[in-house]
């Protein structure tokens, strides 16, 4: 029993009626690992992590947390937990929440508590009603951390949050892997979980399509990257770099697209009067667009994730600007 | 005027002992009235909240992940909401016995005011059961003020049409306001089927209630 990976999803299904929300899926986070669960809205991250969290039955398959069930309270004692959405009870003060959900577990002393609010900046005195999302945000983060959990569970837990502070919670997050917890977390675009995972798995449509570590998802993923010059664009300077599948030119600017490394391109552009380089790439279909386009005939397209990565989408949501 | 007034619109009025008694005039105008009806709007609102509600708000959730069981989360926002409406009985009763000599009600000892008292809040406590109940086992809080509300008026009605069609007359047996008001506690005091009745129903529905909610999904 204390071989089982603290995170495990064994062949886990969940349907809603007819909608399959997740397909026969298989994932395990080891201690000390941080396991990137990527994908769009809707592609079923929610619906594991809740399936995890014991908030809904698999309909076929199982889930298991640290070698039992996140139904047992002695298993959610070790556990930590970002909801997707963060609701927590508006009408009560910040201290008022986080003392209570700490009541409901063994040895969390206030002055941990304190800390984490100190080094988030979190202001306890007010109403959760009367916080930012982003503030609302630091108390789900809050209480997830206070009793250093052995697993944690965080479903996108970044969101809201300015850039600044987004590194906080990854350095709080990196902490607790040093430590040795298992961290699922899930998120939707691929620069967030590039900073923090291990490994990471794509979800789409229910299924893991793709499941490597960062560096080598690295090579496939695509960027979209917007060149600013400071007069044109030199003739030519684009053409047959190594990875760049497509160059649009539009007077100081080209909007190059490129397929794993960016190596060879910036030293192409080395000398050439590159005043800014802006990159595009949060939509997470852009990126692996091989997963995702066919997204709109999902059902017979199941199997495409180890399609060849020279496959030029032709009617793709990532093909409207390029031109080859 | 009052005795000329049809048996039925008398009972109707939850005055079957008459207009002119202390006892009926009370059961008229309060107990089968603005009492519970206040009690009821309370109860069926925390009712519908307390799991259905908390649910939809998103909040129960987050307390979910925290080590503690379904079932004591239940029971405790439960028996919070059996308190509350315990202490707005009380205050109303307390009232109404303050205020007995002002309004020339002399007759009625603190026994009976309280013996009704007791009987009104556990008609409330009924149908708050089954509203927390439905929503404990569906997650839908708009089923669960349907179920609650609905059953509340339809036994209403089906107790004030019991003096006048003798169909509800035969199946007025399953009215919680029958077992409320005919006999009232307020003139016959602590009868089995005003204390022991609602008790009856309430436990097992809302226990139901608590383990459906403890297996299914939340939503």
């Amino acid at each position: 029993m204390n071989d089982a990976p603290p995170i495990h999803v064994d062949g886990l299904t969940k349907r809603f009626g007819a909608l399959t929300a997740v397909d026969d899926l298989h994932l395990a986070v080891v201690p000390g690992e941080v396991y990137g669960l990527l994908g769009p809205n809707g592609a079923g991250k929610t619906t594991t992590i809740r399936a995890l969290m014991g908030f809904i039955g698999p309909s076929a398959g199982s889930v298991s947390l640290l070698g039992g069930h996140a139904r047992e309270l002695r298993i959610r004692q070790r556990v930590g937990y970002v909801g997707g959405d963060v609701l927590l009870d508006r009408g009560l003060r910040v201290d008022n929440l986080l003392s209570w959900y700490a009541s409901l577990r063994d040895g969390v002393s206030r002055a941990r508590i304190d800390e984490l609010c100190e080094h988030l900046e979190l202001d306890t005195s007010r109403k959760i009603g009367q916080l930012s999302t982003g503030n609302r945000q630091k108390v789900a983060i809050v209480q997830a951390f206070m009793h250093d959990p052995d697993v944690l569970i965080l479903d996108e837990p970044t969101a809201g949050l300015d850039p600044l502070l987004q590194r906080s919670v990854l350095r709080m997050v990196r902490e607790r892997r040093e430590a040795g917890t298992s961290i699922l977390y899930s998120s939707h675009t691929l620069p967030e979980v590039e900073q923090i995972a291990d490994r990471v798995g794509i979800l789409r449509n229910g299924i893991l399509v793709q499941e490597d570590t960062i560096e080598n998802l690295r090579d496939i993923a695509r960027q979209r990257l917007e060149l600013r010059f400071s007069g044109d664009v030199p003739g030519q300077v684009l053409d047959e770099v190594e990875g760049v599948s497509s160059v649009e030119v539009d007077g100081h600017t080209a909007h190059v697209v490129v397929d794993g490394s960016v190596a060879a391109l910036v030293d192409r552009l080395a000398g050439q009067g590159v005043e800014r380089i802006v990159s595009h790439d949060d939509d997470l279909e852009d990126i692996f667009f091989e997963y995702y386009q066919d997204g709109d005939s999902a059902d017979g397209a199941r199997d495409d994730g180890h399609r060849a990565t020279e496959t030029e989408p032709v009617d793709g949501p990532s093909s409207e600007e390029a031109a080859s | 005027m009052v005795e000329e007034m049809p048996e039925g619109v008398l009972e109707m009025m939850g005055a079957a002992d008459g207009l002119t008694t202390p006892a009926g005039y009370l059961n008229s105008q309060l107990y089968s009235n603005v009492f519970p009806i206040v009690l009821l709007i309370f109860g069926i609102s925390a009712a519908a909240w307390s799991i259905a509600g908390s649910e939809r708000e998103g909040t129960l959730e987050s307390l979910l992940a925290n080590p503690v069981h379904r079932w004591r989360v239940a029971l405790e926002r439960l028996t919070g909401i059996a308190l509350l409406l315990a202490v707005l009985t009380f205050v109303a009763t307390a009232l109404l016995a303050a205020l007995r000599s002002p309004f020339e009600l002399d007759d009625l000892g603190i026994g009976a005011l309280t013996a009704a008292g007791v009987a009104t809040f556990l008609l409330a406590l009924l149908f708050t059961g089954i509203t927390y109940a439905i929503g404990a086992a569906t997650g839908s809080k708009g089923w669960a003020i349907a179920g609650g509300a609905g059953l509340a008026t339809a036994t209403y009605v089906l107790f004030g049409l019991s003096s006048l069609v003798d169909f509800f007359e035969n199946v007025r047996w399953a009215s919680p306001w029958y077992w409320l008001l005919q006999p009232s506690p307020l003139a016959d005091g602590w009868t089995f089927q005003a204390i022991g009745a609602p008790l009856l129903v309430v436990v097992p529905v809302a226990a139901i209630g608590t383990a459906l909610f403890t297996r299914r999904d939340l939503t």
